[in-house]
C-alpha cells in the first residue's frame, strides 16, 4: 500500500543569517492510509510547521511533500488551492467556522467550492451533521453553538469532501475534558467506519492515547516514531 | 458561473451586516454623496434654465436680426428696413413661434432733476407681449397701448434715480435721421420691475411713435424672434440668414456670450462637483473596506486554506463591495428623487429677489427629474466605487493562508 502522505528531506528555515530559525530539519515521513497519527512535542518543535507543509499552506525551504501521489513542489497557487480542496481536510484549534453561515452551510461551503450540486450538497452535509452528532443544530450559526459543537462542525466540514487526509492542529486545545474526549472518540469512529486518515498535532494526552502512531518531534526533527495498539 | 454567484451572493449579503455600523457609515457616505450630485445637478440645470429663460424672455428672444454693423455701432445710422417678403416668409415658418420689430437707439432721458443715458426702445406692444416679459413686469401704471402710443415706460430704478414717477413727464433725446438732435416730452405711464441693469438702461415707447420722434420712415433697428424649439436654433438662424443675406442674423448664443458660456459650462460644473464628491467618497469607502478586509484577514486565510482560489476571493469581496455601494446608490437615488419631488413646486427665492435679479434668474427655481442624470451618475458612482474597492479586494485575494492564519498556528 502506498503512503497517503510522503515527506522526503523536508526542511524549513525562517529568517536568514544569525536570525535563521530551523523549524524543520530533514524530515522523512510516510503516513499510511487509514492511520490516526499524532504529532507530539513541545512548543516550537515543528508540529504546526510540518502540518502546514503537508497541508500545502506553506512551502518548504528544501525537500518534497507528496499527498495522495501528487508532489506539491512546483504547483501554482491555484493548483495548490485545488489540491487542498480535493485531498486535504483541516481542523483548526479555534474551529475557524465562517460566522455568517449556519452549521450546515459551513459544511456545504467546501462542496460548493467543489461545484457539487445543491441537492447533493444538502444530502451530504446533513449526513455529515448526523455523523458528528449535531442533528437538529444544522441551522444554528457558530456564535450560537458551544466550542465542542463548533469543533464537531469543523470535523464534519473537513470530512464531507472525502479528503485523502485530515490534518488537525491542536483540535482539542480549546475544549473541556468532556468535549475533548467526545471529539477524540468521534475521530476514532470516523476512522474505523470510513478509513479516514488523520494526522493530528497535539499535546493532549487523551488524543495521544487514542492514536495508532505517535510521532515525537524535537527541535524540528522526528525524535521518535512509534506505532501503538489503540 | 451562476452556481458560483448563488454561493457568493448570500455570503456577501450576510458579510455586509457583520459590522452594521461600518456598513451603515459607508451607505450614508455613498447615499449622501450621490444625493448631493443628483440634487446639485437638478438644481444647477433648473437654475441655468431659469436664468436662460429669464434673459431670453426679457428682451433678447431666441435671436435677433440687425443691419450689418449695427452690433458694433448701434446707432440711427445702422438701422434697416422692415422685413421684406422673403424674410417675412422665413419668419412665418413653423419653427418660429413669434417675432416683432423694434427701434432701438441710444439717447438720454431727462427729468426735472437729472439726465441719464438710456436706450430708447420703440415697440409694438401687442407683439411685444408675446415675445418679452417686460409687459408683464409692470408694477405701477400700464404698459403701452399701441405702436402709436407716445408715452414712456421706465424701469423702477431709473425712476428712482430720475426722481420722477407715474404721471410725470420726462424728455427723451437722441440723434435723429437727419443727424440733428431730437427731443420730445413723454408721459411716464408705466414702471416696470426687472433686473437693475435693465431698469437703468431701457426706456420703452411705441414703435411708430419712436419713428416719428426720430424722423424715420419705417426703419427699424432689429427683428426679434422666438423659436418653437430651442434645439432648432442653428437651423432657424441659417434659414433666416439665407432669407436675408444682407442682414446680420444671430442666435442668442452669439448675442449674449456670458449666457452661452454658462449654458455650455453647466455640465462641466456638475462633473467637477461629481469628481470632488467622488474623491471624498472614494477615500471613505476605500478606508472602511480596507479596515473590513484587515479585520477579516484570518477568515480569508481560512477560505484560502479550505481551497478557495485567489480569484474567487477577489470575486467574493468585489460582490460584497458591489452590493454595499449598490445599496448606497439606491438609497441616494431615492433620497434625491424624494427631495426633487418635494421641491417640484419650486424653490422660492423671492426673499433674495434683488440677488436673483443680479444673476438674472427667476425668483422661483423649478427642479425637474432628469432621467439621464438618474442613470448616468448612479451608474458612474457604482462602477467607480467597485473600481476603487478592487484594491482592498485584491489585498484579500493575495493573502497567504499560513500568514493570514498565523494566530492559529
Amino acid at each position: 500500500m502506498d503512503p497517503i502522505v510522503t515527506c522526503r528531506g523536508l526542511s524549513k528555515t525562517f529568517g536568514k543569517g544569525e536570525l535563521a530559525v530551523h523549524a524543520l530539519r530533514d524530515i522523512d515521513l510516510d503516513i499510511m492510509p487509514g492511520e490516526i497519527a499524532t504529532l507530539a512535542g513541545p512548543s516550537g518543535s515543528g508540529k504546526t510547521t510540518l502540518l502546514n507543509m503537508i497541508g500545502a499552506l506553506d512551502e518548504p525551504t528544501s525537500g518534497e511533500v507528496t499527498v495522495d501521489g501528487q508532489p506539491l513542489g512546483g504547483l501554482s497557487r491555484s493548483q495548490l488551492s485545488d489540491l487542498r480542496l480535493s485531498k486535504i481536510g483541516f481542523v483548526f484549534q479555534s474551529y475557524n467556522l465562517i460566522p455568517v453561515l449556519s452549521a450546515r452551510e459551513n459544511i456545504e461551503f467546501v462542496l460548493q467550492l467543489q461545484g457539487v450540486s445543491a441537492a447533493e450538497r444538502h444530502d451530504r452535509a446533513m449526513e455529515a451533521i448526523k455523523e458528528v452528532g449535531l442533528s437538529g443544530l444544522e441551522d444554528r450559526r457558530p456564535g450560537k453553538m458551544s466550542g465542542g459543537q463548533q469543533q464537531r462542525v469543523a470535523v464534519a466540514r473537513a470530512l464531507v469532501s472525502r479528503p485523502a487526509v485530515v490534518l488537525a492542529d491542536e483540535p482539542t486545545a480549546n475544549l473541556d475534558s468532556k468535549n475533548a474526549l467526545a471529539l477524540v472518540e468521534l475521530m476514532r469512529s470516523l476512522n474505523r467506519e470510513h478509513g479516514t486518515t488523520f494526522l493530528i498535532g497535539t499535546h493532549d494526552v487523551r488524543v495521544l492515547e487514542q492514536s495508532m502512531r505517535h510521532i515525537e518531534m524535537l527541535d524540528g526533527r522526528i525524535d521518535r516514531d512509534a506505532r501503538g495498539s489503540a | 458561473m451562476i452556481d458560483g454567484l448563488k454561493t457568493m451572493l448570500p455570503l456577501a449579503w450576510r458579510n455586509l451586516w457583520r459590522n452594521p455600523r461600518r456598513t451603515g457609515i459607508t451607505l450614508i457616505v455613498v447615499a449622501i454623496g450621490l444625493w448631493s450630485i443628483l440634487f446639485f445637478s437638478a438644481f444647477m440645470n433648473a437654475w441655468a434654465k431659469s436664468s436662460k429663460e429669464t434673459t431670453l424672455q426679457l428682451l433678447l428672444g431666441s435671436g435677433q436680426i440687425h443691419a450689418e454693423g449695427y452690433m458694433d455701432d448701434p446707432s440711427i445710422e445702422t438701422l434697416m428696413d422692415p422685413p421684406d417678403r422673403d424674410l417675412n416668409s422665413a419668419l412665418d415658418a413653423p419653427a418660429v413661434a413669434d417675432w416683432t420689430t423694434r427701434v432701438v437707439v441710444p439717447g438720454v432721458v431727462q427729468s426735472e432733476y437729472k439726465t441719464l443715458p438710456a436706450t430708447i426702445v420703440g415697440v409694438d406692444p401687442a407683439a411685444e407681449a408675446r415675445i418679452s416679459s417686460i409687459p408683464g413686469r409692470i408694477t405701477e401704471g400700464r404698459y403701452l397701448d399701441s405702436s402709436d402710443d407716445d408715452s414712456a415706460v421706465l424701469g423702477l430704478h431709473m425712476v428712482e434715480r430720475l426722481k420722477t414717477g407715474l404721471g410725470r413727464r420726462v424728455i427723451l433725446m437722441s440723434q435723429n435721421a437727419e443727424g440733428a438732435m431730437s427731443e420730445q416730452s413723454f408721459d411716464v405711464v408705466g414702471i416696470y420691475d426687472a433686473d437693475k441693469a435693465t431698469e437703468d438702461l431701457y426706456v420703452f415707447t411705441g414703435r411708430a411713435a419712436s419713428q416719428r420722434f426720430l424722423g424715420l420712415e419705417g426703419e427699424i433697428a432689429q427683428v426679434v424672434f422666438v423659436l418653437q424649439e430651442e434645439t432648432a436654433l442653428e437651423d432657424a438662424v441659417a434659414a433666416l440668414a439665407e432669407a436675408a443675406p444682407a442682414l446680420d442674423v444671430r442666435g442668442w448664443k452669439d448675442l449674449n456670450l456670458f449666457l452661452a458660456s454658462m449654458d455650455s459650462y453647466m455640465g462641466v460644473f456638475v462633473h467637477v462637483w461629481l469628481s470632488i464628491v467622488f474623491a471624498l467618497m472614494a477615500i471613505g469607502i476605500v478606508n472602511t473596506q480596507l479596515m473590513a478586509v484587515f479585520e477579516r484577514t484570518q477568515e480569508f486565510g481560512l477560505l484560502r486554506a479550505l481551497g478557495m482560489k485567489p480569484r474567487r476571493v477577489l470575486v467574493m469581496v468585489t460582490i460584497e463591495n458591489a452590493l454595499l455601494i449598490g445599496i448606497g446608490v439606491l438609497l441616494g437615488m431615492v433620497l434625491a428623487a424624494v427631495t426633487i419631488w418635494s421641491l417640484s413646486d419650486g424653490i422660492d427665492f423671492s426673499a433674495f429677489a434683488r440677488a436673483m435679479e443680479m444673476v438674472q434668474t427667476g425668483e422661483i427655481i423649478y427642479l425637474k427629474y432628469e432621467p439621464g442624470a438618474f442613470i448616468l451618475f448612479p451608474g458612474l458612482i457604482w462602477l467607480l466605487g467597485i473600481l476603487v474597492t478592487l484594491w482592498p479586494a485584491l489585498r484579500a485575494s493575495k493573502c497567504r493562508p499560513v500568514e493570514a492564519m498565523r494566530r492559529e498556528t
